[in-house]
């Protein structure tokens, strides 16, 4: 058991040991002339400190959520591709369903798109 | 179909015609709900031409009349049995003439007549129901029926304070059932069909001791279930503590629902336990007796008092009747031959009188628009009819010789001097505060000087006159020659008896 | 390892399988139709409510599982899915009101109805608690989005954001259950329940908790009281059919999932749990009337009558025998007739002229100006008090005969005073109607109701009307369902 795990480990005390020593070198030997922009945790995208009511576009939001009921379905894609060859031989059974799947999910997309959830403007 | 459910369910044909007739065409909806009114009197007088008056009725089924009996929800064992005895069958034949006099009387309601009517008519379904059912749930959904007819008639059609006299009618009643549908499951789970072994609503079956399982023939849980089901009855004729629905209703209602509220609907509290509690808990009845006849007597002088005591006519008449209803009860509880003959007896009269008096309170209202005791005077100068039969219907309220009241009220106290002598004495007094508040009120609305206000009074009209002579004539006929309804109530009066010693 | 592919039924799931399939169509008619009218909407959906009720005919009788026996269809619940049927049916005919014209998207609208239904099917067929969830999930998620359908009003989105919150935090419960359920007996079937406390009895803490777990989680669905808070918010701000067919659909799914756990688990006729539930049934039906009488909006009054009228059927569940359930599917069919058709007259009356009509003072002499709305609903104000010869009189009596005979004479005598209590807030609306003057100044002019919801009243009204007065053919046929419940 213990065994099996062990090169796991070595593996995770080696990188955090690499990223110790790139960290401590960067920061002993570059040079440093701070800004505030440099000073902020990330140069572009949203502001790390700020209010907290601040308004999103909608629209993120619905990208979001496509994003993430798409994402979703298509893990279901792993599986079934796994086992597929074996099964298929018995029965095309297994193609149906996902062609069932698949057309459930063309009808979301279908919807979606007719929407205009899609469309950024 | 039998005469019982053609009797029945004729004014449901009549509803059903009304709902079709625009109700622009008034005519047409009232002489539609008088004829289908008018043709259950027919049958029903028919029937009692055909009357058997030797059965004894009262707990055996071959001992009914007129019997029609056949499954109705099988789930449950209840079945559509209905049938007539002496003791149902007056009360039967009542109904259908009081509601075709009230029909009648009712020509001139003013507002929404479609809708009057047509419930005037299920009213009267339902009473007849609530008569002939000997299968205890169909009592219960004919005995709940009625409530809804009655509560939209007083609700719609009433006085200044009609809605909160319509729902406490409701409420007060609608407890009262209550109690009755706790005590009816109780039964039905506690009573075997002897045929088919199975539970059963079939009244007649629960009033066999056999057919009672061991849990019903403890005497404690016959003592409560008794109560339970005397509360349900009591609020409809309704006993002392439960009377406070009654003049509410009575004022606001409308006079012809009045007339059924005192002649029919009253009765049906004493009727329940003559035909119900009695047969299944007699031993109870009998331990009970003597609270019944307390009950009773409270009934004829409180009544009596209070009726004194009223400024309006119509509440003195409400009140009248609850005092009325005391001496059925005190006949009820003493298990005499007189005695109980007499109670259904007066249940009978009173309902003849006590809807002449409510008529002539509509009357009279109808061209005063007040009831006022103190506000008239010397009507009957002006209204010599009118004081004739009004005259009439009093004395008879009064218990004078030669009418109805009379017979039924020596008949009570004869069968009740022999058991509760003290009480009967006391509630004799009840006939003299009667007489009292009767003829005060007479020579306080017809004597005197004439009030100016009515100079140019009109005398009772031929519609009127066609309302109130029936039942006056028919007051003076069995109190003249009361066998026809004695002979029928005796037999299955005297059965009971029999069964409770 | 070798993987086997369970044995697929889909005959076993074609009803649910057929209103899913229908919801897509009126969804994608709705899609590329705009201009469409909401009557062919409403119309497709209905046929494939037909179609899907033909299906159930057809499995009747025949017991019919799939899908490694994680549902079934035995009698019993196929009765329950018509119930439900009929209920969607009755709410997308009263939909067609003219003046619920403000939900803009109707396809969505009908889709989601359907979705929301087969829910209801999936959750009612599960032998496994995995499937109940699913099933659950599609319900609620589905009402989530209905009660907000009326977007541009603020009492609307306050609703769905108020039961979504609600419904979330008591999913997470059922969940929760489920999972101490499955840790302790290793099973999410009823079977495997059953026979695990068969076994074990109530004995560890885990599984205990695990079940108390999944009825609070049942519980937040169906209303009980102390779970109810949610309910008058959310059906007085969702749309009225919407909310008609959340207090049949929601809480009747919940009861039938409920029947099915107490069926399969004998053991919970052990004192302990009857007297949780015995409380349970009482305290909601208690609170449910009395606080509906100081209700001075319908809408509300009507939300807390179905907290009231949810602990009359608890009553009947508590009572276990055959009779009991026979009678709590006969009150539930009673109830879809007269309280979908209350809510009908109630979303009839609604609005006119841009003015509520929700106040109980609003409808003051209406009966005279709708004398036929104004009959059906005193019609099934009478039916939901429970007075002859209307289905809701039949309904309780079958109910608590149901409980008398089990023995619980106490909880049927405070169960039939709840019910004298009902009466005065139902005669309210009824006073209201026919015995008061119309209030001063008030415009009261409605269009004339459309065929649908006219078509969804009548039906309500003999629907009242005949299991009030015939009642024994369905009541054998509901019986004789209830004998036979084969599956576990």
């Amino acid at each position: 058991m213990v065994n099996e795990w062990l090169p796991v480990f070595i593996f995770m005390i080696i990188m955090s040991v690499v990223v110790f020593v790139i960290l401590a070198g960067t920061a002993f030997i570059g040079p440093k002339r701070p800004n505030p922009v440099k000073l902020s945790p990330y140069e572009c995208g949203v502001e790390p400190v700020g209010e907290p009511r601040t308004r999103f576009s909608i629209k993120f939001y619905m990208i979001a959520m496509l994003f993430i009921i798409f994402d979703l379905e298509v893990i279901f894609f792993y599986p079934w591709a796994v086992v597929f060859k074996r099964f298929l031989s018995g029965s095309s059974f297994i193609l149906i369903e996902m062609l069932i799947f698949v057309g459930i999910l063309l009808v979301g997309y279908v919807y979606a798109w007719k929407k205009g959830a899609l469309e950024w403007q | 179909m039998g005469l019982i459910s053609l009797t029945t369910f004729f004014p449901v044909l009549g509803i059903v015609i009304i709902l079709f007739i625009s109700k622009k065409n008034l005519l047409a909806i009232k002489m539609v709900s008088i004829v289908f009114s008018f043709v259950p009197l027919v049958i029903a007088s028919y029937m009692w031409l055909h009357y058997k008056y030797p059965m004894t009725g009262i707990d055996l089924e071959s001992q009914f009349q007129f019997v029609e009996h056949f499954a109705w929800i099988p789930a449950f064992h209840i079945d559509y049995f209905v049938g007539l005895d002496g003791l149902s069958f007056p009360m039967f034949w009542l109904t259908t003439l009081l509601s075709f006099i009230s029909l009648v009387a009712s020509w001139n309601i003013s507002k929404a007549q479609k809708g009057y009517f047509a419930l005037f008519l299920l009213l009267e379904t339902s009473m007849l129901g609530v008569f002939v059912s000997l299968d205890f749930f169909l009592f219960y959904v004919f005995w709940e029926l009625m409530l809804l007819p009655m509560y939209f008639l007083i609700g719609i059609w009433g006085g200044p304070r009609r809605e909160y006299a319509a729902i406490k009618f409701f409420l007060y009643t609608l407890a009262g059932s209550v109690l009755m549908l706790l005590v009816m499951l109780a039964l039905y789970f506690n009573v075997k069909d002897p045929v088919t072994g199975s539970h059963t609503f079939n009244m007649l079956h629960m009033m066999h001791k056999s057919n009672q399982s061991a849990w019903l023939t403890t005497f404690d849980v016959r003592l409560w279930l008794y109560i339970a089901l005397f509360i349900g009855f009591a609020i409809k004729v309704p006993i002392f503590p439960f009377h406070t629905w009654l003049p509410d209703a009575h004022v606001e209602a409308p006079t012809a629902v009045s007339v059924i509220l005192a002649g029919i609907l009253l009765k049906m509290g004493t009727y329940g336990l003559l035909r119900i509690s009695y047969p299944i808990f007699p031993d109870i009845a009998k331990y009970t007796s003597y609270a019944l006849a307390i009950f009773g007597v409270i009934n004829i002088l409180y009544g009596a008092f209070v009726a004194m005591a009223q400024k309006d006519l119509k509440k003195m008449v409400a009140y009248s009747s609850v005092s009325h209803m005391g001496f059925v009860l005190l006949g009820m509880a003493v298990f005499t031959t007189a005695g109980i003959n007499g109670a259904v007896f007066q249940m009978f009269s009173h309902g003849l009188i006590t809807a002449m008096l409510f008529l002539l309170v509509g009357v009279i209202y109808d061209r005063a628009h007040h009831r006022e005791i103190a506000g008239f005077g010397g009507l009957g100068v002006r209204m010599p009819v009118y004081m004739g039969i009004a005259s009439l219907a009093f004395f008879a309220a009064m218990g004078l010789p030669g009418m109805t009241g009379f017979i039924a009220e020596v008949m009570v106290f004869i069968g009740a001097f022999s058991v509760y002598r003290v009480l009967t004495i006391i509630a004799a007094f009840g006939i003299v505060i009667t007489a009292a508040y009767m003829l005060w009120t007479m020579q306080r609305v017809f004597l005197g000087k004439l009030n100016p206000k009515y100079e140019h009074i009109t005398d009772i009209n031929g519609r009127e006159l066609f309302t109130l002579i029936p039942l006056g004539a028919l007051t003076i006929f069995f109190g003249i020659y009361p066998l026809p309804v004695l002979n029928m109530i005796k037999v299955p009066l005297n059965y009971l008896i029999t069964l409770i010693h | 390892m070798d993987l086997i592919i369970p044995q697929i039924n889909f005959s076993a799931i074609a009803p649910a399988l057929t209103v899913m399939i229908t919801a897509v169509v009126v969804l994608l008619i709705g899609l590329f139709f705009q201009k469409v009218q909401r009557e062919l909407l409403a119309i497709v959906g209905i046929i494939g409510l037909i179609v899907s009720l033909g299906e159930l005919g057809r499995m009747w009788g025949k017991d019919i599982t799939g899908f490694g026996g994680m549902v079934g269809n035995d009698n019993f619940t196929i009765a329950f899915q018509m119930i439900f049927i009929i209920a969607a049916f009755l709410a997308a005919l009263l939909s067609l009101n003219r003046i619920e014209d403000e939900y803009v998207s109707y396809g969505e609208f009908y889709g989601l109805l359907l979705f929301a239904l087969s829910g209801i099917i999936v959750m009612v067929q599960g032998l496994n608690l995995l499937i109940v969830f699913l099933g659950l999930e599609i319900l609620s998620i589905s009402l989530y989005i209905l009660t907000g359908f009326r977007k541009m009003r603020a009492d609307s989105i306050e609703a769905a954001l108020k039961y979504f919150l609600l419904g979330a935090f008591s999913t997470g419960f059922l969940l929760y259950g489920i999972a101490l359920i499955y840790g302790t007996t290793g099973s999410f079937s009823f079977k495997g329940i059953s026979s695990y406390v068969n076994a074990n009895g109530f004995t560890n803490v885990l599984f205990v908790a695990g079940i108390i777990l999944f009825l609070v989680g049942l519980a937040f669905k169906a209303a009980f009281v102390p779970f109810h808070q949610w309910t008058p918010d959310v059906y007085q701000g969702a749309p009225t059919p919407i909310a008609a067919f959340m207090s049949v659909g929601a809480k009747g799914a919940a009861f039938a999932v409920l029947i099915r756990l107490f069926v399969s688990v004998a053991a919970f006729s052990t004192r302990e749990w009857t007297i949780a539930i015995w409380v349970l049934a009482l305290l909601t039906m208690t609170i449910g009337n009395v606080v509906a009488i100081v209700q001075q909006n319908i809408k509300r009054m009507l939300a807390y009558s179905s907290i009231a009228h949810a602990g009359y059927i608890l009553v009947g569940v508590l009572a276990g025998n055959e009779m009991g359930r026979s009678a709590v599917l006969f009150y539930l069919m009673a109830y879809t007739f007269m309280n979908l058709g209350a809510f009908g007259v109630v979303s009839y009356l609604g609005i006119s002229h841009k003015v509520e009509n929700l106040r109980i003072e609003s409808y003051r002499g209406i009966g005279y100006k709708y004398p036929f709305a104004a009959l059906a609903m005193a019609v099934f104000m009478f039916s939901l008090a429970g007075v002859p010869p209307t289905a809701g009189f039949i309904g309780k009596f079958y109910l608590f005969s149901a409980a008398l005979k089990a023995g619980f004479v106490w909880l049927v005598i405070l169960s039939v005073l709840n019910a004298v209590i009902s009466a005065y807030y139902y005669l309210r609306v009824v006073v209201a109607m026919y015995m008061q003057e119309p209030e001063e100044g008030k415009v009261f002019e409605l269009p004339a109701a459309s065929w649908g919801v006219g078509l969804a009243l009548l039906l309500a009204v003999l629907g009242v009307l005949y299991m009030g007065i015939f009642p024994s053919s369905l009541m054998q046929l509901f019986q004789k369902t209830a004998e036979l419940i084969s599956m576990l």
